[in-house]
């Protein structure tokens, strides 16, 4: 262990660290251009809901008050916020200004995401006019940071004849909608990540957001997103890749070759594994462990928030989870994907990670 | 309806005992369509209520937690429910839902809107063992 | 149901001899009392616990006993907001009572202690509490009084010398093991079968209860059994507006004075801010910022006033509090750390009035003779 990696040990954050913070010890040799070790918080699926006047459902702001007031006692700092999308339920200018008025009692800087629950009333213009580009690049401590908008679908679908976009909005709104379509990032975003990428050194670690799943887990839900392969291709050539998404309100984590995956919780409600659907088949990745199922009278179980380690180009994800045992899934150089630091032997699992 | 399946299903057993000829009172495959038919229109009234049908006071509907109804175990009750203290039918709890993450008022236990949300439920659960007091 | 109803002989029995005995029959409404395999109940090691419990010289200023703040009279509590200790030194949190303790799995507001046992050896040597700098004077009395070393000689086969804490606490819990009260109205109308051991409402009431109040969840109620906790941690939201807007601080400073060795029975005790952090102080886990643990609902008409500081005076304060969704005043700021299971209730008075009737049906008939006739001496 090196000097270095003592001196974060040691500051790694008063509160989480007390004891449950396990960093790796193994340090990985980078070239010239050594990705330096620091921590992000990753906030997701707040589903602000309007409901008249002043009104907002209290359940989801009470979840989204909470991961902020969680994440704002983190000592050191986390170096900024992840926001991976659906900040609203109905893409509603209150909805949105609603959301980012809580956010703004976050400390530090937050990058946003475009959720479907964000885009389709407006196609996403109120949201841009107040956060930006929906999809963008940026570099953190020799991370390569991208975001995409992985939530756009067929030009069919979107423009098809519809009473009003509200209706439009609703029927995207209604996660096992048979009428729906399937999420993609589309040529377009495709081939402006192509040309981001071309100026990245292939030893740069990273990490790509988006809100739906890079990888194919279930298409009734959209747990999805329809050219997830091309994107992985374009990823490919990096040593080493991690894709953090939102939308499914629940812990998933895989690897894929070079690329693991991890799914954030939402801080609104919690979603059965798609497994749980016994009429039709899904993939869920078989690595994952899966998060305990809820108890609905505390509206916070199986929410929650996650606080992100980047340690020599890996992420490790510490699930927060109010109401219910937290979680870390980090990534394991020998065995080269992410696991459970707790749960993963079948033999330690509990009876809540049971889904039936 | 369920009265004359009874009345069939009792009739054809002690007609064994006697006559096999007498038919009068026997079911066809028309009779199964339809009562198949009738059972479906009230699953799809089931799912519209699910999905926003319910008119919540918080605009909360049922499949915000529950996609395609899952995780609703209709094939676990009666069971043991700690939020109600006691041993559960699935209307109780549905009602409990009702109640609480969408804040309206709860459901007689006979009303068609019950009997039509539990149609669905269990009609997305079709094929699932049964499995009472199950957690 | 299942539980076979006293005799009215018992039953009459049970009132004059106060909370049963130690062998004795488990109490309508509760499960047999966990017996730790290491610390079995027999009647001569309870006799101890009971003196142990009541001696006064186990503290500083020779006043303060066990019973000091856990009254046999007041249903084993001291009725006060937070209890005070040596000198009258005041702590932070308020007595929780005896009775029914023995079915805790952990002990103290914040479950510091995994143990009855555990737990008796705090607050001698908490300074707001026994005030003793150690135990040694504990175990210095015990030596020089001859019925103590008999009644130790004969409970655990021990020499004066031999005589540790171990055994003082062990005997003391096993004291407290007897402290068990069950067959109120409640239990009588719920698992009795006596539909007019409650009155219409407080029937009522318990439909509240299990209904819109949104008790039962932690307040359990069971098919055969009610203990009325769930042995787990909530911000109910109690406290929050004294340490609104600093509890990084607060929770940082804490953390770091632990990890220098601090002691959390003294520091939660003492430090009216640290208090506030509730189950964190123990398990460090952001989940459990100004988490307290659910006490039990029986005898709850005798326990006043209520929740960790005391701070709630009566039943109707009470249900109050839980009807703002975890606030004294509906205006007043929610905590983001609440629980989920809090939120605003919208009772009508009715319902208030029937639910405090019901909490009124959850007195032990034994524990009220007891309150009642310590008051009719002190006339």
């Amino acid at each position: 262990m090196s000097i270095k990696r003592r001196d974060f040990l040691k500051t790694g954050g008063a509160l989480l660290a007390a004891g449950s913070l396990p960093l790796s010890l193994v340090e990985v040799a980078f070239g010239k251009n050594s990705p330096q070790n620091f921590t992000f918080a990753f906030i997701s699926d707040s589903h602000i809901t309007h409901i008249k006047g002043n009104e907002f459902v209290r359940n989801w702001d009470m979840g989204l008050k909470r991961a902020i007031a969680e994440a704002n006692l983190m000592t050191p700092r986390p170096d900024f916020t992840i926001y991976g999308g659906d900040i609203a339920q109905l893409g509603t200018p209150e909805e949105i200004d609603h959301g980012l008025e809580l956010l703004g009692a976050l400390r530090g800087d937050v990058r946003y995401v475009m959720g479907e629950h964000d885009y389709y009333l407006d196609l996403g213009d109120y949201w841009r006019k107040q956060l930006g580009p929906d999809y963008y690049s940026f570099d953190h401590k020799g991370v390569h940071f991208v975001v995409l908008n992985s939530i756009v679908t067929y030009d069919e679908w979107t423009h098809q004849d519809w009473d009003t976009p509200m209706a439009r909005m609703k029927e995207m709104a209604r996660l096992d909608n048979p009428n729906g379509s399937p999420f993609m990032v589309g040529p377009t975003q495709r081939e402006w990540l192509r040309k981001d990428l071309e100026k990245v050194d292939k030893d740069t670690p990273l990490v790509v957001i988006s809100h739906s799943p890079l990888q194919k887990i279930y298409k009734g839900w959209n747990f999805w997103t329809d050219d997830a392969e091309e994107v992985q291709a374009l990823l490919k050539p990096f040593r080493k890749v991690t894709v953090l998404y939102g939308h499914v309100h629940q812990i998933q984590y895989n690897q894929i070759g070079n690329i693991s995956f991890h799914a954030a919780m939402a801080t609104a409600w919690p979603w059965p594994y798609p497994s749980t659907y016994s009429q039709e088949a899904s993939y869920m990745p078989k690595l994952t462990v899966e998060m305990n199922r809820a108890d609905p009278f505390f509206e916070r179980d199986a929410t929650g928030w996650q606080f992100i380690n980047m340690h020599s180009g890996n992420v490790d994800v510490h699930y927060t989870l109010p109401d219910n045992t937290n979680r870390v899934v980090a990534f394991n150089e020998d065995k080269g994907h992410p696991e459970d630091t707790k749960y993963q032997a079948e033999a330690e699992q509990i009876p809540p990670q049971e889904h039936y | 309806m369920l009265t004359r399946i009874t009345k069939a299903v009792l009739c054809a057993g002690a007609l064994t005992l006697a006559q096999p000829a007498a038919q009068a009172e026997e079911f066809t495959e028309a009779d199964l369509k339809s009562w198949e038919e009738q059972f479906m229109t009230v699953v799809k009234r089931g799912e519209k209520l699910f999905h926003g049908g319910l008119e919540s006071k918080n605009t909360v509907s049922c499949d915000q937690c529950h996609p395609n109804a899952t995780n609703t175990h209709p094939e676990t009750y009666p069971k043991f429910q700690q939020q109600l203290g006691k041993v559960a039918v699935l209307s109780e709890m549905i009602n409990w839902c009702i109640e609480n993450p969408l804040e309206t008022e709860p459901l007689a236990l006979d009303d068609p809107r019950m009997t039509a949300l539990q149609a669905y439920i269990t009609w997305e659960r079709r094929g699932v063992e049964l499995a009472p007091g199950k957690h | 149901m299942l539980q076979k109803l006293p005799t009215a002989g018992a039953l009459s029995l049970a009132l004059l001899c106060g909370p049963l005995p130690a062998l004795g029959e488990t109490p309508l409404g509760l499960p047999p009392v966990p017996i730790p395999a290491d610390n079995p109940q027999t009647p001569a090691k309870i006799e101890l616990g009971d003196r142990l419990f009541n001696d006064v010289r186990f503290s500083a200023d020779g006043k303060v006993s066990c019973a000091t703040c856990h009254d046999p009279s007041k249903a084993f509590t001291d009725n006060l907001p937070v209890s005070e200790g040596f000198k009258g030194l005041k702590g932070t949190r308020n007595a929780p009572t005896v009775i029914n303790a023995a079915y805790m799995e952990t002990q103290f507001w914040d479950g510091r202690e995994p143990s009855l046992e555990a737990q008796s050896l705090q607050p001698p040597i908490n300074p707001v509490e026994g005030g003793l700098e150690n135990h040694d004077p504990i175990l210095k009395t015990i030596r020089d009084d001859p019925q103590y070393v008999n009644a130790f000689r004969e409970v655990f086969q021990v020499s004066p010398d031999e005589i540790t804490m171990d055994h003082v606490a062990k005997a003391i819990a096993s004291f407290e093991r007897t402290q068990i009260a069950g067959d109120s109205p409640f239990d009588r109308y719920f698992f009795g079968g006596e539909e007019d051991a409650m009155t219409e409402a407080q029937i009522r009431g318990f439909q509240v209860f299990t209904g819109q109040g949104r008790c039962v969840s932690c307040h359990q109620v069971e098919q055969t059994q009610a203990l009325f906790t769930d042995n787990r941690f909530h911000n109910i939201g109690v406290g929050f507006k004294n340490i609104k807007g600093r509890v990084a601080e607060i929770a940082e400073e804490f953390l770091k004075a632990k990890a220098e060795g601090a002691d959390v029975d003294k520091t939660v005790l003492t430090d009216p801010d640290a208090s506030e952090l509730g189950r964190f102080a123990v398990s460090e886990d952001m989940t459990d910022i100004a988490a307290f643990k659910t006490p039990t609902l029986r005898n709850i008409e005798l326990t006043a006033p209520y929740m960790h500081d005391g701070s709630q005076e009566t039943l109707e304060d009470m249900v109050e509090f839980y009807n703002n969704g975890g606030r004294v005043n509906p205006d007043d700021p929610v905590s983001p750390f609440l629980s989920g299971g809090i939120r605003p209730l919208d009772l009508s008075e009715q319902q208030k009035e029937d639910l405090i009737a019901f909490m009124k049906a959850l007195t032990s008939p034994s524990v009220a003779a007891a309150t009642k006739s310590a008051a009719n001496n002190a006339q």
